[in-house]
């Protein structure tokens, strides 16, 4: 690679289209509305995640079952986990992110699958389910946090 | 505060989760932007831009079959690419040091780390229109210049050497402060998913993310 670079001057910068201040300009209260715009959002949140364990049950049963190579079975439950851990905070839910991003950092070390293997996996789907079951919005409080215990010791014995 | 009137920017949006796509058009709206396209990948994306004078794109990085990153690097450097100087916010929950400097050596304007709000979003807007960076051509790169500290005052096309010792720097006073192990950056560099070597990189929080790419 050379160690010259050129630089070049974009043809047009977004100052040229956005005015400072006046009506309709961005300000606390249209943060304010956008933030709770997600609030209002939580309650389909709900619906959309039990679809997602909907999808990520099925892919921990393909994976369960060795239908394929299992770099994609994994892959696949990767995904779901991937997009829940995602939305969950998104949407108030901090707890679906917690578990959903300590599912995506086993899954994602992982070649191929054990009986121990699964059996984590599972762990961690079925904490998933309950925290929508539950209801279990931003922490969890003391039963999210009882959850998260309750995990790492369940996963540490399997 | 009185900010920016974004109602005259086109925003398109990439994500193959619909739930995320109307997230973000929701905020969007909540903030006055009128004008936003969607799109389910990156390569309807990419057909999007040829009719769609999107000012801003708001980027997920896991789709397919064109991921988030190919899409980046179609629009910069693809040579039937419509718009290769659009501003572009890469939008994921895959926030390793290694995953933030591989979407900047894309050609990312911003990196937004899942989970997200409003003041989020608007932040990484408001950085793209208060710092507009000259774009850099260098080797195989061609995107914003990833040296947002210096803001040299330019006329026209000039040439400089590419200075590869600052951003190791940076990468590397970020690797102290996480007490990473040494080698990291190696693993990292390989960007691979799952290596199958049971190592984990931490994940960045947005501050650490900004406080990286700002060297």
């Amino acid at each position: 690679m050379s160690d010259d670079s050129e630089i070049i001057t974009p043809p047009s910068n977004l100052q040229s289209k956005v005015q400072k201040g006046g009506p309709g300009a961005v300000d606390l209260d249209a943060i304010e509305r956008a933030e709770q715009v997600i609030a209002n959002l939580a309650d389909d949140y709900v619906n959309w995640a039990k679809e997602d364990l909907v999808k990520l049950e099925n892919a921990y049963k393909n994976l369960k079952e060795g239908k394929g190579d299992q770099k994609e079975l994994l892959l696949g439950v990767f995904n779901v986990a991937h997009d829940m851990k995602g939305q969950g905070g998104s949407f108030g839910y901090e707890l679906m992110t917690a578990v959903g991003d300590k599912l995506c950092r086993l899954v994602e070390k992982l070649d191929k699958v054990g009986p121990k293997e699964i059996e984590k996996i599972r762990i961690y789907v079925d904490a998933m389910q309950v925290i929508i079951s539950r209801g279990l919005k931003g922490d969890g409080g003391k039963e999210g946090q009882q959850l998260l215990m309750g995990l790492e010791v369940l996963v540490q014995k399997s | 505060m009185a900010d920016y009137n974004l109602s005259r920017l086109n925003f398109l949006i990439v994500d193959d989760n619909k739930h995320m796509r109307a997230l973000v058009k929701s905020i969007l709206h909540a903030l006055g932007v009128k004008s936003i396209l969607e799109a389910g990948d990156g390569a309807d994306a990419f057909k999007e831009l040829r009719h769609f004078p999107a000012d801003l794109i708001i980027c997920d990085w896991s789709m397919s079959p064109l991921d988030g990153l190919d899409f980046v690097r179609m629009v910069r450097t693809g040579t039937d690419s419509p718009n290769p100087f659009v501003p572009i916010i890469m939008l994921t929950g895959h926030t390793e040091m290694h995953r933030v400097m591989e979407a900047r050596d894309s050609g990312v304007h911003e990196f937004l780390a899942k989970p997200i709000s409003a003041k989020g979003i608007y932040s990484r807007i408001r950085a793209i229109i208060e710092s507009p960076r000259p774009f850099i051509r260098a080797g195989l790169y061609f995107g914003p210049d990833r040296r947002r500290k210096e803001n040299p005052n330019y006329n026209g096309v000039e040439r400089r050497k590419a200075d590869k010792g600052e951003v190791e720097g940076s990468v590397s006073s970020i690797s102290d402060k996480l007490k990473e192990p040494s080698g990291n950056e190696d693993k990292a560099a390989s960007g691979g998913d799952g290596g199958g070597d049971g190592g984990e990189a931490p994940e960045l929080s947005q501050d650490e993310i900004n406080a990286l790419l700002n060297g």
